[in-house]
């Protein structure tokens, strides 16, 4: 039995759609979106708006810059990109799409992960030499959110429009490639504490997780070298690769030193994997 | 002092203008000048008293446009808001358009016939079992002078009941008394001229530049044209018209009636009064006093000429001595040094002074008190009956005198001022109406809180109402709609579109509106306004006049109304012309008023307009050389009446500390069944609104556009607070409209009426404010 | 590694059906952002703000587009802009519902960054913008009719527009009651604009005037 990661994942997901959705339904509890929101009265931000707003307005509010400081440790300490996989609706849906064009057998090509962050790179110096916050004007993200919040659905187009890229050209481009906020967390990920651990004895190679996983890029130094944790800030957390792997391979936790993982804490006789 | 020659010049202008506006040959009857398929006819405006003139533009059997009359000579091409709109009451798009009866909780369509017919036999019913006195028919100051005719003949001539009454009892009642008991004829001596021409204006509770828009700008524009014109302002609420007054005196809720004799009293003291005036026109009386408030059902009061006590000068003065100005301090609010200042406002011979006022008089629980009080200023200072100089009662209804008052469609009156109780004026009606003269019963009908609570009682088992939407508009309304919705009698309501009456109806009958039948209004300064019909009614609605016959036939009253089909309009007012002539109220043909933009009455033998009555300068009625002759009242001497203090009907107290008014606004008219259809109107004024003074609303924590929780002994209500908007009431009384038919604010207001008039004051009860 | 991935097996047909594919998918992608930012934004280049917003260049940086000064509105007054540079931005169609001015400013005290400025406490202060009659012919009032309309409807009534009465030569008896808009007042919530009776508004909220100051004092 493996295990099952994607049911509280699917959860949590689910949960952030409802929750924005919610003022709309007349709760109270929270309000905003992705961006800036405030949740049982706790205001909270999303980092890379912050600092967009704050380079381009020149306005900086104490109360945002700490939403956005939690925001960052938060996340951080939960494995950084962790909110690509756990509460991005962008990440949802495309990840949705990818799953149905697994099945139609639809294909393209992988683009290098390496290119969020010169998007990043741009998005900043945008904002700093022209004041518009570029990210917030295209964000899918953004637009998501907004429509669930507020049936603003012309813009929706966007995101179709990303899809449609994945679906026939290049799968999960934009959350691989270009989106500026996932390479943001991708930064804080490589050194977030959080980290998925790698049990080569257990690993029998049969490449399963490597299948599951959106950023297959991040496993391969578990093969080309001796690293018994993925360390690439593109890891999503998103943990696929634990519920896929049927030896119980991998694992995670929180990883502050550097040597090879203890292996007898799994509980189950270790047998040498196949070549 | 007589008329100037400048204004004979003027008046004879107008007369040739409008002789010369006359219909051209080969178009429609009615119609002036065809342009762009539009052809254009002259109607006066639906909404309110103050009759402005309008074009209405026709083309394929409707109205596509409406524009105020160049050759108006009340508005000079110009209307409000809501005239601009006109077109658009007509064409909501819940219009009624076939009958409609009751089945259970349902209205089920049906044909005229099978209304008209269920209608006759529950009055035969009723007539049968309970004698005619247990039927009635509720109309309108907005029913045309020929509705409220027919109306008057059927009831009073055919029926043999008095039962019939307007809702002009709800605004004009109050004026109406006073104008009999102290001139002997109804309607204002003065017109619109003497806003032209006064340089002194005091208003009573009239909130003029929201309620008679187009007048109120002529009135501020003899002001922008002389600077020695002064405007004074005294109300209970901050209005428009304040802001464009000189000065606002504050008063506290009733305290014109302490304010008024002590005025009186410093005129009096300081001889400011016009000697020669008094002893020749006026003589002094002394009424019925310690008069109840109508709070209780049949509550019986009258003033006989028995209980009328005539006094001399002297006595009069001797009353008058206790109303000092630091008693009426103290009642009124106003400081004794601004009272002596209006008295000598009054009493200044080198100033032209003009009093106007309208609901703030009449709806009062002592309007007739307070309408008297303001002509014995104007009697006692001799600033009467001049141009530039009287007092002028502003009518609220389109032809609340024409229809109401004029043909007398009272429970108590008979065309021309005639009066049921007069034996002789019974006689007359009857000459004309060729019947005998003891078909017209003596006894007074139900007024109209009466005829309601006879509804609740079970006496009234039938009521007709046209053209009106009383279930919206009377006061204690949860009374008489919890009377109405457990049917305790056949109601018919006739209208154009569902309100808040019709739903209570047991038969709807879709009416004709204005230009989509004939007919005639008189305005406040008594001019009569004729206009054709211009389009069809939609559907299968009918006017009121011809549901009225349609009923009477089915009576077997039909012998009563000989009227020929083509012309019908024209017979019915030429017989009602008969009432008039020699009267001081004559009538011209109704070839003339076709042609003109209304006259003023007494129309004059040559066919020209009267614009001051009483006086040997306009008045035909007045021999050369009389000067002014109050040929009405008896002995032609006027009535300066002694009225004393009476406390109101509720004041504010521990439990409901604050007073309540309600009234009008400039955008909708009325209970809002017309102007609440029109979506510019909607757009600009959605729902009605509490004001309330911001110190009050500080003290109770309540912001602009709050919900409030309003709430009386009969009845609460949630409307949102208006802080600092158009009017702000004085400190500790709330201020909202009536025509959201939404918020039935009427359930709030008290059934306390004058005792006279049996006006109900809708301007005074004691409320309780609370955020909701 | 382990294991070949499959991406070299490509069939020839799935090849050329993707290969046919992926342009024409590209291109649709494009239209559909293309349809998002590049459809015309405001006409006259003004945006009526909610209150408090900080000057429009600022204000398009400071704004992170999260809709939280629209969730506190009670009127429903702000909406967000679904276009162009300023998308989900908010702005208040003052012709669909106008700003009502809440005493305590909720949209203001919603924003997390700044774009609507936290110092904006008092009502009276605030400058969304500037009414102003567009079309004096049009206006009923100053065609002398009894209007007035969006003076009356004015929270600021008296301050932010005021009659200005004068003689009607036309008539030759009635008065003009014109409303003047004054610049100094007027807080820019678009109650006016939305009340004005004629089918296209003659009053509109318009960018806040500058006052140009000089030494004269009348
Ligand atoms: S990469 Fe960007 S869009 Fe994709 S899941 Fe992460 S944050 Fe969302
Ligand atoms: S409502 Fe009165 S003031 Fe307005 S246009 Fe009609 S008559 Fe004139
Ligand atoms: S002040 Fe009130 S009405 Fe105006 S935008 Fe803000 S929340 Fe909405
Ligand atoms: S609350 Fe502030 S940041 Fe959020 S959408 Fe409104 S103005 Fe922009
Ligand atoms: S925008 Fe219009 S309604 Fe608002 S303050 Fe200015 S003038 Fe008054
Ligand atoms: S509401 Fe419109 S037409 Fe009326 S006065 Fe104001 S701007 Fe003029």
């Amino acid at each position: 039995m493996t295990s099952r990661w994607w049911l509280p994942r699917r959860a949590v997901q689910t949960g952030t759609i409802l929750l924005l959705a919610s003022p709309a339904a007349g709760f109270t509890f929270f309000s905003g979106n992705l961006a800036s929101a405030e949740l049982a009265g706790v205001r909270l931000s999303d980092p890379l708006a912050c600092l967009q707003a704050v380079i381009g307005s020149g306005v900086l509010v104490p109360s945002f810059l700490f939403g956005a400081l939690l925001v960052t440790a938060f996340y951080f300490v939960l494995g950084g990109r962790s909110f690509c996989a756990w509460v991005c609706p962008v990440g949802f849906l495309t990840e949705l799409a990818e799953k149905f064009s697994r099945r139609t057998r639809r294909g393209g090509r992988r683009l290098p992960l390496a290119t969020g962050r010169y998007v990043l790179f741009v998005v900043l110096a945008t904002v700093a030499a022209t004041g518009v916050p570029l990210f917030e004007v295209l964000s899918p993200i953004g637009i998501m959110g907004r429509a669930v919040a507020f049936a603003s659905l012309v813009p929706l187009l966007v995101p179709a429009a990303i899809l449609l890229v994945e679906i026939f050209a290049a799968p999960r481009v934009w959350c691989r490639s270009l989106c500026p906020l996932g390479a943001f967390y991708a930064l804080i990920a490589r050194f977030s504490p959080l980290k998925v651990g790698f049990h080569r004895e257990r690993c029998t190679g049969c490449g399963d997780c490597v299948a599951a996983c959106p950023v297959p890029e991040v496993l391969d130094p578990l093969w080309q070298s001796d690293a018994c944790r993925v360390r690439a800030g593109a890891c999503t957390r998103c943990l696929a690769c634990l519920d896929s792997c049927p030896e119980r391979a991998l694992s995670v936790g929180f990883r502050f030193k550097k040597e090879p993982l203890s292996l007898t804490d799994e509980g189950r006789p270790i047998e040498k994997s196949a070549p | 002092m007589g008329l100037s020659r400048r204004d004979f010049i003027k008046a004879c202008a107008a007369a040739a203008a409008f002789a010369a506006a006359g219909v051209t040959t080969a178009r429609p009857e009615w119609a002036e000048a065809a342009e762009d398929g539009i052809t254009w006819g002259k109607a006066p405006c639906r909404y309110c008293g103050v009759g402005c003139s309008v074009l209405v533009g026709v083309k394929g059997g409707r109205i596509v446009s409406t524009k105020g009359d160049p050759a108006g000579p009340v508005n000079k091409g110009l209307n409000c808001i809501k005239g601009y709109f006109l077109s658009k009451a007509l064409y909501g798009k819940d219009r009624l358009t076939t009958p409609l009866i009751r089945k259970g909780n349902r209205m089920v369509e049906a044909s005229w016939d099978e209304a008209l017919d269920l209608i006759a036999a529950q009055y035969k019913k009723a007539i049968a079992e309970h004698g005619p006195d247990s039927v009635a028919l509720y109309g309108s100051g907005q029913w045309t002078i020929q509705e409220g005719y027919v109306a008057s003949k059927l009831m009073k001539g055919g029926i043999g009941t008095n039962n019939l009454e307007p809702n002009a009892r709800l605004c004009m009642a109050s004026a109406v008394v006073a104008f009999m008991n102290t001139f002997g004829s109804d309607e204002p001596m003065g017109c619109y001229d003497d806003l032209d021409l006064g340089d002194t204006y005091v208003l009573w509770g009239a909130n003029m530049a929201e309620a008679h828009p187009v007048l109120f700008s002529r009135l501020i524009d003899n002001k922008l044209k002389h600077p020695k014109v002064k405007l004074i302002d005294i109300a209970t609420r901050r209005t428009r018209t304040t802001k464009m007054a000189d000065e606002f005196i504050a008063i506290k809720p009733h305290g014109d009636l302490a304010a008024l004799n002590a005025i009186i009293h410093v005129i009096l003291r300081d001889k400011l009064y016009d000697e020669a005036f008094v002893a020749k026109h006026v003589s002094f009386k002394r009424g019925k006093e310690n008069a109840p408030y109508g709070l209780k059902d049949k509550e019986a009061f009258n003033e006989t000429p028995a209980d009328v006590k005539n006094l001399t000068f002297e006595e009069y003065k001797a009353l008058m001595k206790p109303y000092t100005p630091q008693w009426a301090q103290k009642v009124s609010g106003i400081p004794a040094a601004k009272i002596e200042e209006l008295a000598r406002v009054y009493g200044d011979k080198s100033r032209k002074v003009n009093s106007l006022w309208t609901m703030g008089v009449n709806q009062h629980s002592r309007g007739v008190w307070v309408n008297n009080l303001i002509y014995n200023l104007h009697l006692l200072t001799g600033k009467i009956c001049k141009p530039g100089e009287n007092p002028l009662s502003l009518t609220g209804q389109p032809s609340a005198c024409g229809t109401a008052r004029e043909v007398g469609t009272f429970a108590h009156r008979l065309p021309a001022d005639m009066v049921v109780m007069n034996e002789a004026h019974r006689k007359k009606a009857a000459g004309i109406w060729g019947i005998p003269a003891e078909k017209i019963p003596a006894k007074v009908g139900l007024h109209t809180v009466e005829m309601f609570r006879a509804i609740d009682r079970g006496e009234l088992k039938c009521v007709w109402i046209q053209c009106t939407n009383p279930f919206q508009s009377l006061p204690n309304l949860n009374r008489v709609r919890k009377a109405a919705q457990s049917r305790k009698a056949f109601i018919v309501v006739s209208d154009i579109y569902p309100t808040r009456s019709t739903e209570l109806a047991d038969v709807v009958l879709p009416s004709a509106s204005w230009v989509e039948k004939e007919g005639v209004f008189g305005n406040t300064e008594r001019r009569t306004q004729q206009w054709f019909k211009m389009v069809n009614a939609p559907g299968k609605a009918r006017e009121d006049v011809w549901q009225l016959i349609e009923f009477a036939k089915r009576m077997g009253h039909g012998a009563l109304f000989p009227y020929p089909e083509k012309g019908m309009h024209r017979a019915i007012f030429e017989e009602y012309r008969k009432f008039t002539l020699g009267t001081g109220k004559d009538l011209a043909p109704y070839g003339v008023y076709a042609k003109v933009r209304g006259l003023r009455w007494p129309v004059k033998a040559n066919g020209t307009e009267t614009r001051w009555r009483y006086t040997e300068a306009d008045d035909e009625h007045v021999a050369k050389g009389e000067g002014i002759k109050f040929y009405k009242a008896p002995n032609n001497k006027v009535s300066v009446w002694f009225r004393p203090y009476e406390p109101p009907a509720e004041v504010p107290d521990r439990n409901y500390p604050f007073w309540f008014c309600t009234g009008r606004l400039l955008e909708h008219w009325h209970t809002g069944t017309m102007t609440g259809r029109v979506p510019e109107l909607r757009r600009a004024v959605s729902q009605a609104t509490v004001e309330l003074h911001p110190e009050d609303a500080k003290r109770l924590g309540i912001r602009n556009r709050d919900q409030v929780r309003i709430t009386s002994r009969r009845g609460s209500i949630v409307l949102t607070a208006e802080i600092g908007g158009r009017g702000t009431p004085e400190r500790g009384s709330v201020f909202t409209t009536f025509f959201d038919e939404k918020k039935l604010v009427n359930e709030i207001c008290i059934d306390a009426f004058d005792p006279l008039s049996k006006e109900p004051d809708f301007k005074k009860c004691a409320v309780k404010v609370q955020k909701a | 590694m382990t294991k070949e991935r499959d991406d070299s097996g490509i069939s020839r047909r799935r090849f050329l059906k993707e290969g046919a594919l992926a342009p024409f998918a590209l291109a649709l992608a494009a239209a559909g952002g293309g349809t998002v930012y590049l459809r015309p934004g405001e006409a006259h280049g003004f945006v009526l703000r909610p209150p408090g917003a900080i000057v429009a260049r600022r204000f398009l940086a400071a704004c992170v587009r999260c809709g939280k000064c629209a969730q506190a509105c009670p009127y429903h007054s702000i909406r967000l802009q679904d276009r162009g540079v300023g998308i989900g931005t908010p702005y208040i169609a003052a012709r669909h519902t106008p700003c009502y001015l809440c005493p305590d400013l909720p949209c203001v005290k919603a924003c997390p960054s700044g774009a609507l400025d936290q110092k904006t406490t008092e009502v009276e202060k605030v400058r969304m913008g500037t009414a102003q009659i567009v079309d004096r012919e049009g206006c009923l009032s100053i065609r002398g009719l009894r209007c007035e309309v969006c003076y009356r409807q004015c929270p600021l009534i008296d301050q932010a527009i005021t009659l200005e009465p004068r003689h009607n030569p036309r008539t030759g008896e009635h008065t003009i009651m014109e409303p003047v808009v004054h610049r100094e007042k007027c807080v820019g919530c678009g109650v006016c604009e939305n009340a004005c009776v004629l089918p296209k508004p003659v009053i509109v909220v318009r960018e806040t005037v500058e006052v140009q100051r000089d030494s004269y004092d009348f």
